[in-house]
């Protein structure tokens, strides 16, 4: 069977053998409380007074305590659910494809989930939003699964050319999206329902998300095989493994985390490109050292994107794709010019 | 690089199932073919013709214009009042009280209001052009086929543009009486309801699209319940912007209206809208508004689409009479 062959010039060192360090844990442990300390101001900022003083007097203050149960914890929850889900979704599409520029938002997978969401507005406005999440999902799947087959048709001759099919495809369904929003006069509908914000999660809003975490936890628990998959075909299948079925479970994973972000609060662009290279930097490319730290500061990208977009215009808000859409363009640059060496 | 002949039907099954999936959608809608009959020439007499100003310019129009095309719903609410008969419209959807327009064969189409069909309006050479709204961007390209006003409503000063359009469009097609009567009524019943909305308490003006919620103050393009029906905006600070400012349903719970007037953008266009479920929620139920009973769902065709014809406004304002009317709900406990 006709492959690649495993030293792909897409791929840098092979972070596989490396026998260093566990990775700096302290450093871990310090960004995890960076994430805290922006969860802890997520809570506080809102239209509503919420502070530690009308928390503590629950009596003179009933409706901090209120607000903050029905709306402020859900949302802050939801960011980091997203953030963290997100991250590991990004890091699984870029081990799969073998390709640092890959994310579910250059790769299609958004995009076909976006469709998916149209076409059951579409036809079946009233169901339930698990059953819209799932058909949004089965779309991002096969959206996913066709830029993959894709991939292993065109010859690859630059790390380029990966995400420039993904974002061609993305396009591509994104086309279908529009041309179909436009003829049934739902192009705003639309743009709506794909910037990703926040603002309408509350309480009984967003539980689906933990859906997005759970399949995070499943990512960890079976990191190692992304980890071997990430080294090609040929050294999975010499290890005994098989290649098709991990991919597969990967894309599943991918696909579901997408659909659900999509679905319940939008696209949230570039902490599936971002968050994973910065990881990759600091951690190197073992997807059981990297997991966590992407998790974490995914959450921290997200929180962070949100709360920025809450402040600046109080009482009113900037959506968080919006945010995200900046910052995470501008720390993408950045690292760009910083490792061109490296990503090529 | 070759791929394995196992991977060959898989691909080949995905884009089947994407050509499969594209010819159900085409199937969904009838294609749209607006057929153009061949062209009657226009019947103006040259020179005859009066200088109509109006929101992009001053243009003279023949007396009695027959070959009318609108390119705006709300001028074409305000023509439906006035007895108007018109020889084409533009848009794919004619919401309720324009439901007649919607018969192509008697009202052939030209285009999109977004993106009208140029030849077809060239070839049909109509003796006037009405723009407006969504269509004013393409007023320059119209103008420079036909005679054309341009119906544009000013935010800023709603009603005067609402009543200003209603006249520009009884001068042309010499209906004076009929709209005499028309903004004579509609400016009484305005009195009558600014009486009773000054003393009930604040409004907020939301519009929900999409799972997501925006808010609306005096000078937006909903303004008009704040500065001429006299609702006393809840949340002054809004800035008049054309989309809104985004909020979430803590704003709406610190703003506390006593009336909230919501419009539903996807029920405008037709589908089942979601602004109920979005706003029966922990915070927005603690509001005097929702206690009391006092969330008016506005109607989306005649806010969103239709906003400015004389008709339509005169059905807002009918609708909010109506609730201000109703008897007031004891606080629930």
């Amino acid at each position: 069977m006709p492959t690649r062959s495993p030293d792909s010039p897409l791929l840098p060192e092979p972070a596989f053998a490396l026998p260093g360090p566990r990775g700096p844990l302290p450093l871990l442990a310090l960004a995890g409380l960076g994430v805290l300390v922006l969860a802890g101001t997520s809570l506080l900022i809102g239209v509503s007074r919420v502070s530690w003083d009308a928390l503590l007097a629950p009596a003179e203050h009933p409706r901090a305590l209120q607000v903050l149960v029905i709306s402020r914890v859900p949302r802050t929850l939801a960011l980091v659910l997203a953030g963290m889900s997100l991250g590991v979704a990004g890091l699984i599409m870029q081990m799969l494809a073998r390709n640092r520029f890959v994310e579910p938002f250059t790769a299609g997978t958004a995009e076909s989930a976006s469709l998916g969401l149209l076409v059951v507005t579409l036809l079946a406005p009233g169901i339930p939003i698990l059953a819209r999440t799932a058909v949004a999902a089965g779309f991002s799947m096969a959206g996913t699964a066709l830029f993959l087959l894709i991939l292993r048709r065109i010859p690859l001759r630059s790390a380029l050319v990966v995400p420039v099919v993904g974002l061609v495809l993305g396009a591509i369904f994104d086309a279908a999206t529009t041309f179909f929003a436009y003829r049934f006069s739902l192009l705003q509908s639309l743009m709506a329902w794909t910037t990703g914000d926040f603002s309408s999660v509350l309480r009984g809003r967003y539980e689906l998300l933990w859906g997005a975490f759970v399949l995070t936890v499943l990512a960890y628990v079976v990191a190692d095989r992304f980890t071997v998959a990430g080294m090609g075909e040929a050294f999975t299948t010499n290890l005994g493994l098989s290649h098709p079925r991990i991919v597969a479970l990967g894309l599943a994973i991918v696909a579901m985390v997408t659909a659900v972000v999509v679905a319940t609060v939008g696209m949230i662009p570039f902490i599936g490109l971002v968050v994973p290279n910065v990881v990759s930097l600091i951690v190197g490319d073992n997807a059981r050292r990297a997991i966590p730290w992407v998790a974490v500061l995914g959450a921290g990208f997200v929180l962070l994107c949100d709360v920025v977009g809450r402040v600046v215009r109080q009482p009113y808000e900037i959506p968080v794709g919006t945010v995200a859409g900046v910052v995470g363009s501008l720390v993408f640059l950045h690292l760009l010019f910083r490792r061109d060496s490296r990503v090529g | 690089m070759s791929t394995s002949p196992r991977r060959f039907p898989l691909l080949i099954a995905a884009l089947l199932g994407v050509v499969v999936l594209g010819l159900a959608f085409l199937g969904l809608r009838p294609s749209r073919a607006p057929t153009v009959e061949a062209a009657a020439p226009a019947a103006s007499a040259p020179g005859a013709g009066r200088t109509i100003t109006h929101a992009q310019g001053s243009t003279v129009v023949a007396p009695h214009p027959k070959q009318v095309l609108v390119f705006d719903l709300a001028a074409l609410d305000t023509l439906d009042a006035l007895g108007v008969e018109v020889r084409g419209v533009a848009g794919e959807y004619f919401p309720g009280p324009l439901a007649k327009y919607a018969d192509a064969k008697k009202y052939p189409r030209f285009g999109t209001l977004f993106e009208p069909d140029y030849e077809a309006v060239h070839a049909a050479r109509p003796d006037l052009i009405i723009t407006g709204g969504r269509t004013s961007a393409r007023y320059a390209k119209l103008a420079a086929m036909a005679p054309t006003i341009d119906q544009t409503t000013d935010d800023a000063h709603y009603l005067d543009t609402v009543v200003g359009n209603t006249e520009r469009l009884a001068t042309v097609f010499g209906k004076e009486d009929q709209a005499r009567a028309l903004i004579g009524g509609l400016r009484q019943s305005i009195e009558a309801l600014k009486g009773t909305t000054s003393t009930r308490g604040k409004g907020l003006i939301v519009l929900t699209s999409g799972g997501r919620m925006s808010a609306y103050g005096p000078g937006s393009r909903f303004g008009v319940l704040h500065e001429s029906f006299g609702i006393p905006p809840a949340a002054p600070s809004l800035k008049a912007s054309l989309h809104g400012e985004a909020i979430g349903s803590e704003f709406i719970l610190e703003t506390n209206p006593d009336w909230l007037f919501v419009i539903d953008r996807d029920a405008a266009i037709g589908e089942g809208g979601g602004a109920q479920r979005l706003l029966d929620n922990e915070l927005v139920r603690q509001t005097t508004a929702w206690k009391q009973g006092q969330v008016v769902y506005l109607d989306p065709a005649d806010t969103y689409l239709i906003g400015g014809g004389i008709q339509s406004v005169r059905r807002l304002l009918e609708q909010i009479s109506d609730a201000y009317a109703k008897p007031r709900q004891p606080p629930a406990p």
